[in-house]
């Protein structure tokens, strides 16, 4: 006890029991501090989890794997408290009229010659305007026909509808019919609803600018514009308001001599250039597709390595091969179509206000989209389009599970 | 006892010292003196200045905002230059504020290591301290400096920020082909659960030994009592070993270092010269077989 010569009487015994209450009170104080940081925890993902239920999250047993269309279009626009839009009692009466006269179509240049003769008798040709554009674009017939002669396009709409036709066809034909796919599932079609969803005007910058989360626009990877300048993001040579995956660099991709195409890859090998920004883009984009298709990052990868088709029990994630393939049609629809629609107030003109496309805009946080169509009619691949493509994509080799 | 002895006859002398009764049951109460002396003061300028720059390449990003600061806080990001400029210097909007800041931040951990380094030795202890932390400065240097140098860009480092530093984890991850396989973050990884292992076991071990004056653990080196002797047999009996009141330090030490030091060698190692794929070095070295299915054929 030699050391305690230097100390006043009675300090040492003092402070040892000053430190034993101290090393009691440092249990309470252990165990408030493990109920206090596992409490903040769970209320904190309380929190996050609603709102993610709520942009339509699923959990991976409920993944719909069999690309079967959950909520059709009639479901659809109930939840999104929209009318089914019906012809008008004038203008049926008009067709009515107009049908006597005429049994066989006058002017149909683009429904005949994508699905077959059967569209030259005026009937069927009704029956598609009625089940398609109508409620696809939510207007009745009067919006693109003069109701006393419905051969002519004195209506810009009608124009502007003849060319959506067209490019509805021949996505349908170049992309969406080659969609990589396993036997049995079925095969939705693009209609105007798809993109439409019961709207005509639904997809401009004026609309994009005032309400966002109607693009789409949401969720943990959505960038900022000082975000998107840091990693090179760029449209048209500027930073874009919001990140959509269509880019600068996404709409120079093409697919190389063998079919093989680089949208998104960023996993490293002896080759790659240094920097994380192509990460960062990649991780934005694939945010995008989660929100568009309401899914996780599981629904089409393998999260122990997302460049693999393949899991670690040897399934094919065939919603990964499959989204890999729609990238090139939002790229078709981006480079070659949106920008040769007829502008509304000037036919003549090209398109100067469409938003870019992205995947919510046919999607909207479902698997299948809800305004795509299982239709028995196939469109046939036509030699001559009277809109043909500005940069002529090929299509890009599918990855197909190993046979 | 000795803890008191020095307490008594060296601190006396100073009066620049207060009590806060609040931190009982977390520290000893008595707060201050502190020391600042050159390092220290080198140390706090520079970081200073870091927090100063970072703080101005966060007011652009908000549009000089205040509230729009403190909302998107978690958010806001101090980017490194764009891979375009490779290891050059970038203008300050573009990255220049990044490496400024970068530049303050390295030295002021390393004018922190002086620091405690020289505290160490005014206090006639071994440095163990400074040498202990600079295996966390070793990690730091592998991330914000050696890696992004042997790839030939700083866009490979983190941002600033809160949620950068995380997106950073995630995209380095990505790029490098899933961390978890490479063998020396499995390695950090081991180090860290074992750290947390054993100093929960220490602790709890000390606490339990409360009533024999285990706390007392220096005069517990100096001279085994009661309290280690119990605590010895405990472990004995459960795991049939034991670590000595000294040893267990040594290992706690020597644990906690590792998750550093693999984590740093680990990040050393992932560019495209050395293994720029670690889920493919996986696949290669056959060390889970339940991912082959998902390994390229050969
Ligand atoms: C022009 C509208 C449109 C756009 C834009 C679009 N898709 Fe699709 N997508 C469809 C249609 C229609 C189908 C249904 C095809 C089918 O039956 O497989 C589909 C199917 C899919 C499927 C397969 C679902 C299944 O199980 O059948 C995936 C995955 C997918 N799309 C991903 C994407 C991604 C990712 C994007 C954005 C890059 C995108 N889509 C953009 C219309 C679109
Ligand atoms: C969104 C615009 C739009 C709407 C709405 C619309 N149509 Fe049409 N209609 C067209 C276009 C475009 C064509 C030409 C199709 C073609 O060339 O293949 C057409 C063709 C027709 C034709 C054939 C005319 C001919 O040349 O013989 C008839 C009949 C017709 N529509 C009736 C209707 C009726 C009835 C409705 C309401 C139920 C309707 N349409 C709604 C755009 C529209
Ligand atoms: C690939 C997506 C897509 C498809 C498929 C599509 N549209 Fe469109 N359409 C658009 C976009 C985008 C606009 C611009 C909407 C806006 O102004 O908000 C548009 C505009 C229009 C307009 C002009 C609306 C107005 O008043 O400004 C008409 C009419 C139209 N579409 C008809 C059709 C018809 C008929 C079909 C089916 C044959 C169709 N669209 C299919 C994307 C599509
Ligand atoms: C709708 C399907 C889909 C979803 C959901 C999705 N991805 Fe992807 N992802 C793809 C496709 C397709 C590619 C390949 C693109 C290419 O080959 O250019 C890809 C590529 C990647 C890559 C690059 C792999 C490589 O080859 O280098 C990473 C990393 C990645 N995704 C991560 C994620 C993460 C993280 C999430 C969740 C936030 C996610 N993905 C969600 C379809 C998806």
């Amino acid at each position: 006890m030699s050391e305690h010569e230097g100390a006043p009487p009675g300090a040492v015994a003092k402070y040892d029991e000053r430190q034993r209450e101290i090393l009691r009170g440092e249990l309470v104080g252990l165990v408030a501090f493990t109920i206090l940081a596992l409490g903040g925890v769970i209320a904190i993902s309380l929190a996050l989890t609603a709102p993610r239920e709520l942009y339509g999250y699923r959990a991976e047993h409920m993944y719909n794997y069999a690309g079967v269309q959950q909520v059709d279009f009639t479901t659809y626009l109930q939840r999104v408290n929209r009318p089914l839009a019906q012809a008008s009692a004038e203008s049926l009466a008009a067709y009515a009229e107009w049908q006597r006269k005429n049994p066989r179509t006058v002017n149909v240049q683009v429904l005949n010659k994508y699905l077959g003769d059967k569209y030259n008798e005026t009937a069927n040709v009704f029956a598609y305007m009625n089940a398609y554009f109508t409620p696809g674009v939510g207007q009745s017939c009067e919006y693109c026909h003069n109701l006393q002669n419905f051969a002519e396009y004195s209506k810009p709409q009608k124009t502007v509808a003849k060319a959506m036709l067209i490019m509805q066809f021949e996505l349908q034909a170049k992309w969406v019919n080659n969609i990589p796919r396993p036997e049995g599932q079925p095969l939705y079609q693009i209609k105007c609803a798809t993109c439409h969803n019961g709207q005509a005007k639904f997809w401009n910058r004026d609309l994009k600018a005032s309400n966002p989360e109607a693009f789409g626009i949401a969720g943990g990877g959505n960038p900022t514009r000082y975000d998107m300048k840091h990693n090179g993001i760029t449209l048209n040579g500027k930073v874009p308001d919001s990140y959509e995956i269509v880019d600068d660099r996404y709409l120079a991709v093409r697919p190389d001599a063998e079919g093989n195409v680089n949208y998104f890859q960023v996993t490293a090998d002896k080759n790659t250039p240094a920097g994380l920004a192509d990460t960062y883009r990649n991780q934005y984009a694939m945010y995008h597709q989660n929100v568009a298709l309401g899914v996780g990052c599981d629904f089409c990868h393998y999260g122990g390595y997302f460049k693999s088709y393949v899991t670690a029990d040897g399934k094919f994630k065939w919603p990964k091969t499959q989204a890999r393939h729609m990238q090139g049609l939002l790229q078709d629809i981006a480079l070659n179509w949106f920008p040769q629609m007829p502008n509304i107030n000037d036919v003549t003109k090209a398109q100067d206000y469409y938003a870019q496309p992205n995947c919510y805009m046919c999607h909207r946080g479902y698997v299948v989209p809800p305004g795509a169509y299982d239709f028995a009619e196939y469109p046939v691949k036509v030699a001559d389009p009277q809109i043909k493509p500005i940069v002529d994509l090929p299509l890009p080799k599918p990855i197909l599970p190993p046979s | 006892m000795a803890t008191e002895v020095y307490r008594e006859s060296f601190e006396r002398r100073a009066n620049k010292v207060i009590y806060l009764r609040f931190l009982e049951g977390l520290a000893d109460t008595q707060v201050g003196p502190i020391y600042l002396g050159m390092w220290g003061a080198l140390a706090f300028f520079s970081y200073l200045l870091c927090v100063f720059i970072t703080a101005i390449g966060f007011g652009e990003q908000v549009g000089w905002n205040p509230i729009r600061f403190l909302r998107e806080l978690p958010v806001l990001t101090l980017y490194p230059p764009a891979p375009s400029y490779g290891l050059q210097l970038a203008p300050l909007s573009e990255g220049g504020y990044w490496q400024l800041a970068t530049l303050f931040l390295t030295l002021t951990l390393v004018f922190w290591t002086i620091r405690i380094w020289t505290r160490a030795v005014a206090n006639q202890l071994r440095p163990m301290v400074p040498i202990a932390f600079s295996a966390a400065l070793f990690l730091y240097a592998a991330i914000y400096i050696i890696h992004p140098i042997s790839v030939n860009s700083w866009n490979e480092a983190p941002g600033h920020g809160l949620a950068a530093i995380l997106l950073w984890t995630n995209h380095f991850s990505v790029k490098y082909g899933n961390f978890y396989y490479n063998p020396f973050h499995m390695v950090s990884i081991y180090a860290l659960l074992g750290s947390t292992l054993l100093l929960a076991m220490h602790g709890a071990t000390i606490l339990s030994a409360l009533r024999y004056d285990a706390h007392k653990e220096i005069d517990e080196i100096e001279k085994s009592d009661e309290g280690t002797h119990r605590s010895q047999l405990f472990w004995r009996w459960i795991m049939g070993f034991n670590a000595t009141a000294h040893s267990i330090h040594v290992w706690a030490l020597g644990f906690a270092s590792l998750v550093a030091i693999a984590g740093a060698i680990g990040v050393i190692t992932s560019a495209p010269f050395f293994e720029p794929n670690w889920f493919l070095w996986g696949c290669r070295a056959d060390i889970v077989s339940s991912i082959q299915a998902a390994c390229p054929n050969p």
